[in-house]
């Protein structure tokens, strides 16, 4: 059992505080993780390095605010923007959340949960071959983090996504630390989530860190990468081989080196676990 | 439940004036071992109105600096909750900071605290405009004698104007500082502020009288440059086409100016 598609190697999220380090130090990263929306723009400092890193470094695009589950119309506008951008940096594939993020009236800006109904599904299956239609490739898909989940659930949230990919082709994004959170504050196991995702359709792993609050745990980006979640990792590469894996932070944003030790480390970790999957074999 | 209704019932639980949402909407939720509905449910209340108000903090930092913290959190919660977002980029959320600033407070604080929200909005907007082609020295180097006299521009596209009736520009100066708040007065005469972007960097500058009424001819009126030196001969006599080239050479330096093309 392994994943179907080329690994990218170790990858880090794109950020402005490291475009000069960047150009100027040619960082050992193998591929960089851009937020699409921050390039969604005519002009400016933010595009002027995007296309220096992207001369010489392979991208990836991630989006936060297609709202593939939301209640209101697809924007159109937005996926064209997309296209153009994907056009302008062509990505290794264009990835976003299996989330809502826009209500009935108002952008929400949060990766809100959906309930794992049939209903659900139908509909975000309808709109991700809608997505997929205009960009002309499969979307990537990341499961999120969540604080509650819906008593009206036909599916366990892993059911939901390989049902999901089977109907609608897309691909998914495992973030193995939104797994870890949402495994404590709703109490199942994580490992149980993992095995069970189809592992032809894993293109991207995220790792990052969180907020423990001891009672539940928050996906807040801003921390280093637990020990559970490096282990839950290591057992993810063991099962499903090679797989893009990407150091998310978002916040409190620490000195390049210190990103690059944490990405080491996980270069590190994912060689030990991808041996033992090799002598397993 | 069906999805939009339990949809349509999060986002106003998000939307309301607390973190508490709900009963029967929250009767439709599972909470986890040791983690209840009520408190995942004020996560995401609390999550969605600090992530728009950080935003805010950056876009309107010189706002926060004259405010404070408690001022600047309650005004930001009242705009957020009557202008919710509405585009899907949080760039675009202060859009209507300084027009809600104006229905919002009484008028002696409103009118140079929209101002500020103006001036910082600005820098917002020449941040991440398109390039366009500004002229440059080197352009006017290789420029026909012949043409000089017909030569027409008009403002680059990041360039962005502001009339300043207060002395906004010092106390956005100050906040990025880290000074003391140096105190809202009015100025005497109005001042045209421009904040543009150059080479990738953002950059402010106070137009004296004068050369605001000369680079308004050119890039409003639509003055030639010859138009352009004999207004300023009313005043400069003699003077008026090196006052017109001193100008004229500072605005392309600054990067202000693109060709009118005909
Ligand atoms: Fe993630």
């Amino acid at each position: 059992m392994s994943s179907s598609f080329p690994s990218l190697g170790y990858g880090l999220g794109l950020r402005n505080e490291y475009y000069e380090q960047i150009l100027a130090q040619s960082p050992a990263v193998d591929w960089f993780e851009v937020i699409s929306e921050n390039y969604l723009v005519p002009g400016g400092k933010a595009l002027y390095y995007l296309d220096a890193i992207a001369e010489r470094y392979p991208l990836v695009m991630h989006g936060v605010s297609l709202s593939i589950g939301g209640p209101h119309a697809l924007d159109t506008e937005y996926l064209e923007q997309i296209k153009q951008l994907a056009e302008r940096i062509q990505p290794a594939w264009i990835s976003d959340h299996l989330c809502w993020s826009r209500g009935n009236a108002h952008q929400l800006h949060d990766l809100l949960p959906l309930p794992y109904t049939e209903e659900s599904l139908y509909q975000v299956a309808g709109r991700v071959r809608q997505v997929q239609d205009v960009l002309q490739r499969p979307l990537v898909l990341e499961n999120v983090s969540s604080y509650v989940r819906s008593k009206a659930d036909d599916f366990t949230e892993w059911e939901f996504l390989n049902a999901l990919a089977h109907l609608s082709g897309c691909q998914l994004l495992l973030d193995v630390n939104n797994v870890y959170v949402s495994s404590r504050n709703h109490g199942f196991d994580a490992w149980t989530f993992i095995r069970n995702l189809p592992p032809e359709s894993i293109r991207q792993l995220h790792l990052a860190g969180h907020m423990d609050y001891g009672h539940y745990v928050v996906d807040t980006h801003d921390h280093p990468v637990c020990d559970p979640v490096w282990a839950l990792y290591q057992q993810t590469l063991e099962h499903f081989g090679p797989v893009s894996t990407l150091l998310e932070r978002d916040d409190h944003f620490p000195p390049f080196e210190e990103l690059l030790t944490e990405l080491s480390k996980a270069r590190e970790l994912g060689a030990s676990a991808l041996a033992r999957r090799s002598l397993c074999a | 439940m069906r999805l939009i209704d339990w949809q349509l019932a999060f986002e106003q639980h998000l939307l309301s004036e607390t973190s508490v949402a709900n009963s029967s909407f929250a009767a439709t939720l599972l909470g986890g071992p040791t983690l209840d509905v009520d408190t995942g449910l004020a996560i995401y209340h609390n999550a969605y109105l600090s992530r728009l108000q950080e935003v805010l903090r950056h876009d309107f930092g010189a706002i926060w600096y004259w405010l404070g913290d408690d001022e600047f959190a309650l005004l930001t919660q009242a705009y957020i909750r009557r202008y919710p977002s509405a585009h899907y980029s949080l760039r675009w959320l202060g859009e209507r900071f300084a027009v809600f600033i104006l229905e919002y407070l009484v008028a002696e604080q409103s009118a140079p605290l929209a101002e500020m929200a103006r001036l910082e909005w600005a820098f917002t907007l020449a941040f991440d405009a398109p390039q366009g082609a500004p002229l440059t020295l080197n352009d006017m180097a290789q420029l026909a004698p012949e043409d000089w006299p017909t030569l027409q521009v008009i403002l680059a596209p990041s360039v962005q104007q502001l009339l300043c009736r207060f002395n906004t520009v010092a106390i956005w100066r100050a906040s990025k500082d880290e000074s003391d708040f140096p105190g809202s007065q009015a100025l005497n005469l109005a001042q045209l502020c421009l904040v543009w972007r150059h080479e990738n960097v953002c950059h402010y500058r106070s137009l004296e009288p004068g050369e605001a009424f000369a680079l308004a001819g050119m890039v409003t009126a639509g003055w030639s440059f010859s138009e352009l030196c004999a207004q300023l001969a009313v005043t400069y006599e003699e003077g008026a086409p090196l006052q017109a080239v001193t100008w004229l050479k500072q605005w392309i330096q600054d990067g202000l100016l693109e060709r009118r093309v005909p």
